[in-house]
């Protein structure tokens, strides 16, 4: 799950990367928009596990 | 693949209550600085004081009755008001609810949102083993109701084919079926039994229609009337628990045995129906307030549904380690007394799928007599029952009722077509007590 973890950073890394580059452009700006939803997902469903009981 | 996730399906339960519990505190935090509502029903509550799952108890419910009262609140977000919790530009979808018990709610979606409520749906889909090869036909039109749309988007992403079935009368829904082979259904419980009818006039028996799995929605499913459409059909029938507020948050394994809840995607607490305040023990029966861990245009924090199902126990022979509720025993909303009895309309409905394979369709009525309560059951019969025989089947019907809600029912029987039919939620049980 650790190396699962890594590559979601660094999807989000990069999406936010492509923000930035595409600022003056909706198509792409809102598609790496989309990417970060997903990215969002991807942590949401890939949480660290704790052993305690909280 | 058996699991949809199987790193969250396998994990033990007292992990998933530690991350639940962490999803919890943040979701608490952004509620109460970007909801209306929850800026000022949490004033009082301070997200670092919140340490144990037993604290979340110190956090006061969210009624429907709430949800009505704020959403005429804060006008620049209309339709939304104090209930939106993103800026209103990134609403991305309108949904309501059904306005069964009162106002409408109007419920925005970002786009993120959306997509958190289709990755749950997604386990509930999964569980019931639609897979890609399955064309899945959605017999309804899903206008503002989101439990179709959900199965819609679902669908296609877990790889099946959706066929959208709206603007189509029932004849039409089965020739459609039919025509494009469709081996997999969604659609409420009372409009599968309703496919089937149409389709044995049309002189097709449903087992031929190719339909071999199907996901029930927008209804409480029970078990007598799962049976009842597995026969029908000859398919494997799934149920799933949900609501607009708070997404599908329980569906069915292949062991069809209870609901597993959807973890961690809520925070599910079953409460002792007095007092809500203690969590109830296995097989004991509770009310369901839920927290929907990761929905931000919509927060929600502790939603009393008023659903009372029974707890499950851990563990099941499927091998995901989510908690289970065994089964749904109806809203509150929905139990009433009758000349002091306690009357659940879904009791009708199990004994008439379970005993009475003649009744197409059936409505309760319960009016006011002078001082008394009379309570009607109408029913319509297979068209080929003959008079004798229907006779019979009266006496039968208003027997098992005394004997089963301990309550006195006059029983008619309806020519064919008199009672209505529904493509989305039923609506059989009609309380006419004060209504002129």
């Amino acid at each position: 799950m650790e190396e699962i973890r890594k590559e979601i950073a660094a999807i989000e890394k990069s999406a936010k990367r492509l923000k930035e580059l595409a600022a003056d452009m909706p198509g792409i700006k809102t598609n790496a928009d989309i990417i970060l939803t997903f990215v969002f997902l991807l942590k949401f469903v890939t949480p660290v596990a704790e052993s305690k009981r909280a | 693949m058996k699991y949809w996730n199987p790193y969250t399906e396998t994990l033990p339960p007292e992990q998933l209550d530690a991350i639940e519990f962490a999803y919890f505190k943040e979701y608490l935090a952004y509620a109460k600085t970007h909801s209306g509502m929850y800026r000022e029903k949490l004033k009082d509550i301070n997200v670092a004081d919140i340490k144990t799952l037993e604290d979340v108890r110190k956090i006061p419910f969210t009624y429907k009755d709430d949800l009505r009262v704020q959403q005429e609140r804060e006008p620049q977000n209309f339709p939304y008001g104090a209930l939106l919790g993103v800026d209103i530009a990134e609403v991305s979808a309108f949904r309501q609810t059904s306005g069964t018990t009162g106002k409408p709610v109007y419920v925005p979606e970002s786009y993120e949102s959306w997509q958190w409520r289709v990755e749950s749906w997604c386990h509930i889909l999964w569980m019931a083993g639609f897979r890609p090869r399955h064309r899945v036909f959605l017999p309804v039109g899903y206008n503002v109701y989101v439990a179709f749309w959900e199965c819609h988007y679902a669908c296609e992403k877990v790889g099946c084919e959706v066929v959208p079935g709206g603007a189509l009368d029932t004849i039409g829904r089965v020739n459609k079926i039919i025509e494009v082979k469709a081996n997999a259904m969604g659609c409420t419980p009372t409009y599968g039994l309703n496919i089937a009818e149409e389709a044995m006039k049309m002189g097709i028996d449903p087992k031929t229609m190719g339909i071999e799995r199907m996901i029930c929605a927008g209804e409480p499913l029970p078990e007598a009337t799962r049976k009842r459409l597995e026969e029908l059909y000859g398919a494997k029938v799934y149920d799933h628990i949900g609501g607009t507020e708070i997404c599908g948050w329980a569906a069915m394994c292949e062991e069809q045995k209870g609901l597993h809840i959807i973890e961690p995607f809520f925070l599910i607490e079953i409460l002792d129906r007095e007092t809500l305040s203690k969590e109830v023990a296995e097989g004991e029966i509770g009310v369901v307030v839920i927290t929907p861990l990761g929905r931000h245009s919509f927060p929600m924090i502790r939603f009393n549904t008023n659903d009372m199902v029974v707890k499950g126990k851990g563990g099941c022979a499927c091998g995901r380690t989510s908690r289970k509720i065994m089964e749904v025993v109806g809203r509150a909303d929905d139990l009433r007394k009758i000349r002091g009895v306690l009357f659940s309309p879904k009791t009708v409905e199990q004994f008439i799928r379970e005993e009475f394979p003649e009744v197409v369709e059936f409505e309760i009525l319960v009016e006011r007599k002078g001082i008394m309560d009379e309570l009607t059951l109408r029913t319509e019969l297979q068209p080929s029952v003959g008079k004798d025989k229907a006779e019979e089947i009266k006496a039968r019907l208003k027997e098992r009722a005394k004997v089963k809600t301990n309550l006195t029912m006059k029983v008619t029987l309806e020519p064919e077509g008199a009672l209505p039919r529904y493509t989305l939620k039923a609506k059989r049980f009609k309380d006419l007590r004060g209504v002129k």
